[in-house]
């Protein structure tokens, strides 16, 4: 398919969706029309990503829109993340059906997930630094009210928390983009394709550096906000736990990804004018290591699932982070990760949302026995917290282990030592919890549960094979796709 | 020197003393109106005698966003969530103001080693913008009321759009728009959360939102 009608169909299915999403019907449509809408949407996004994959980068709308290894493989992610929480939802959302004033609450659901949907598309897909800009900010207020689906008080408390933190992160990173852009004033740079990033990639000999840095410690600040780096996350626990399941698996899965997406974009321009020496990835090499560390610390202290799930979740940010950070082999590893993680998270938040649903706590204490009481979710619930606690076959392990190495390559010893420190303290906290939730048999046992139907089998199946077929052996297509998401990555080339 | 544009920016200036000393949400935002009346004004200010029709169009929406859309929608919002006036700010009045003056001195010092103001039409520019930023992060870290951190946020917006247009010499109309619309977006979206927090809690003390941690 040529670019631009491949580009504009993935922009256009979901935008046209959140809006149809609005029409009065049954709340029974309005979930089929979420689960089938985000499949037709993912549909969308497969010629673009085939295309990528193929063929390499491409580009429509004067350059203003583009898609390469890097934002293809991110759009890859968001395929792999929203198409099971859409299907979560469908049987998250059964359980309330008959509640009154559901129909209304489900319809401005799907319009808002359509929203963010287009939103998040919308940054992958901006080769424009300004319009990712506007994506990620869009993200920020379409999912606000996501958050507090269900009105209670600590909901709204946390979607409040959220919007302000993430809006004034936002607002700090644009700040970053003006410096950016008034980096250019001398490359000759016509204004309309001054924030580009391809002309600015081209232009970098004739960047500002000073006002790159400058704007590059903004940006990382920003969207580090948003992407829920250490320590700008205080935001992420409260909105990851009060949200719906399958809305804190696209905020854990997606939404942070596409933040730090954004600093991935502009990390080669930082590194270029500070003469490759290193200074914008020690940035980052810090700031992962802040964010496993503190992460790591909150992770013994938590009693409640969701949020034991959240704090994970600032972790392996953190893990990609570094992995970016080291450079090389740690690019490479730190995308593998971002994708693993992204099959291995969501489904952590599927399982104890539904176990949450059927105990009517959260609570790990009282979760006790998941695996027999509630067999394929209390199952799923285990070895999702297995895999991503790195428990070897997994894919994380694999990718964890590759970044350890990328770090002993390059004689950082003290950067693998902190790494597997907070990685052992995290391993502990949460291993601690995951026995006694699967095999503690004194906790009383749950009000039995409706009987888990095929869908539920193959939304937990499904992620499980695959990340454990990809710990086995990343197929040698996949290996080369990332290896060229790497090498935007590390050295720019457009 | 363009005698227009230092005064618009004094009057800025002027407005973030006034919102750091009023206890009055309502008129905290007016304030912010006349603040989006004058950030709206700044670019023609800035473009001299001949004036793009481009520029020209973009300002008017601006200033009627900043200084006509939002302060409606904020005031509505005040009305219903039956909140007129803050007792007990976290920061005294009197100190905030003197946090504010601190404030100026330290965004003229921080201009002085920074390589902006060389480039722009006034010297006072940027360091304005910097004042201005600084005020509204201060307003929404001191200040109780979920409007008070709206009303903050603001400022630092408009904090931001000045520093913008000092230092750069256009963005693109597409993102200008895009940004206005996630400006407005986000007012709208404040608004509902504010209106669904004073129902469910009685108040909208934003202090007092504090049950979940760790």
């Amino acid at each position: 398919m040529p670019p631009a009608p491949c580009l504009y169909l993935a922009l256009l299915i979901p935008a046209l969706l959140a809006l149809a999403a609005l029409v009065h019907q049954p709340p029974r449509a309005t979930l089929r029309l979420l689960t089938l809408g985000t499949t037709a949407a993912v549909l969308g996004l497969v010629p673009a990503i085939a295309t990528v994959w193929s063929h390499g980068a491409m580009t429509a709308a004067d350059g203003w829109l583009r898609l390469d290894a890097l934002s293809a493989l991110h759009l890859l992610i968001l395929a792999v993340v929203f198409l099971p929480a859409a299907c979560h939802a469908n049987l998250y959302f059964r359980a309330e059906l008959d509640h009154a004033g559901f129909s209304r609450t489900i319809r401005r659901f799907a319009a808002l997930w359509f929203g963010s949907l287009a939103a998040m598309i919308l940054v992958l897909l901006s080769n424009n630094l300004g319009m990712m800009w506007v994506g990620i900010e869009a993200t920020t207020l379409l999912t606000a009210f996501l958050i507090c689906t269900h009105l209670t008080p600590d909901a709204l408390e946390a979607m409040w928390k959220y919007l302000l933190m993430c809006s004034v992160g936002v607002a700090v990173a644009f700040t970053g983009i003006l410096l950016i852009a008034a980096a250019t004033a001398h490359t000759g740079l016509p204004l309309t394709s001054a924030l580009l990033w391809t002309s600015l990639i081209e232009a970098q000999q004739r960047l500002d550096p000073s006002l790159v840095k400058a704007g590059f410690l903004f940006l990382v600040v920003g969207f580090g906000t948003k992407a829920g780096l250490a320590p700008m996350h205080n935001w992420l626990p409260d909105a990851h736990s009060q949200a719906p399941a399958p809305v804190s698996a696209v905020f854990s899965g997606c939404l942070l990804n596409s933040a730090l997406y954004c600093i991935l974009r502009v990390l080669p321009l930082a590194e270029h004018v500070s003469g490759h020496a290193g200074w914008a990835r020690e940035v980052l090499v810090a700031l992962g290591l802040v964010s496993m560390t503190v992460a790591a610390i909150f992770i013994l202290a938590q009693r409640d699932i969701k949020r034991l799930l959240a704090y994970s979740s600032v972790e392996h940010i953190g893990i990609m982070a570094l992995g970016a950070g080291l450079g090389g082999l740690g690019v490479f590893a730190a995308l593998l990760h971002a994708l693993g993680h992204a099959l291995a998270k969501p489904l952590g938040f599927f399982c104890a949302g539904t176990v949450g649903q059927i105990y009517g706590t959260h609570e790990m204490k009282r979760l006790g026995g998941v695996t027999r009481h509630v067999p394929v979710w209390g199952i799923g619930l285990i070895l999702a917290l297995l895999v991503l606690i790195g428990v070897a076959p997994g894919a994380l392990f694999l990718s964890e282990l590759l970044m350890l190495k990328a770090a002993v390559d390059q004689h950082a010893y003290w950067i693998a030592a902190l790494f597997l420190a907070a990685l052992a303290v995290a391993f502990i906290g949460v291993l601690r919890r995951t026995i006694a939730m699967g095999w503690d048999a004194s906790a009383p046992p749950p009000a039995p549960p409706p009987r888990a139907g095929l869908a539920a089998r193959l939304l937990v199946g499904i992620p499980l094979l695959l990340l454990l077929a990809l710990g086995l052996c990343v197929p040698a297509g996949l290996a080369d796709f990332l290896r060229q998401a790497a090498a935007i990555v590390a050295g720019g080339q457009p | 020197m363009n005698p227009f544009t230092d005064t618009l920016l004094v009057v800025l200036l002027l407005t973030c003393f006034l919102l750091l000393g009023t206890s009055r949400l309502a008129a905290g935002v007016r304030l912010t109106a006349a603040q989006g009346l004058m950030v709206g004004l700044l670019p023609l200010a800035l473009e001299g005698s001949t004036i793009p029709l481009r520029i020209a169009l973009l300002a008017g929406l601006i200033a009627f966003l900043k200084a006509g859309v939002f302060p409606w929608m904020l005031l509505r919002t005040l009305r219903v969530s039956r909140t007129t006036r803050v007792t007990h700010p976290l920061v005294g009045y009197g100190t905030s103001m003197l946090i504010g003056v601190l404030a100026v001195g330290a965004a003229f010092w921080l201009d002085a080693r920074l390589p902006f103001s060389s480039e722009t039409e006034s010297k006072l520019v940027v360091p304005v913008a910097f004042s201005v930023m600084a005020t509204g992060l201060f307003l929404m870290i001191g200040r109780r009321t979920a409007l008070d951190q709206v009303i903050g946020y603001l400022t630092l917006e408009n904090g931001i759009y000045t520093f913008g247009l000092a230092i750069v010499s256009g963005i693109p109309v597409l993102v200008e728009l895009g940004v206005l619309m996630d400006l407005f977006v986000a007012i709208f979206v404040m608004g509902i959360a504010i209106y669904r927090i004073s129902r469910e809690f009685d108040h909208i003390d934003a202090t007092q939102l504090n049950t979940l941690k760790g």
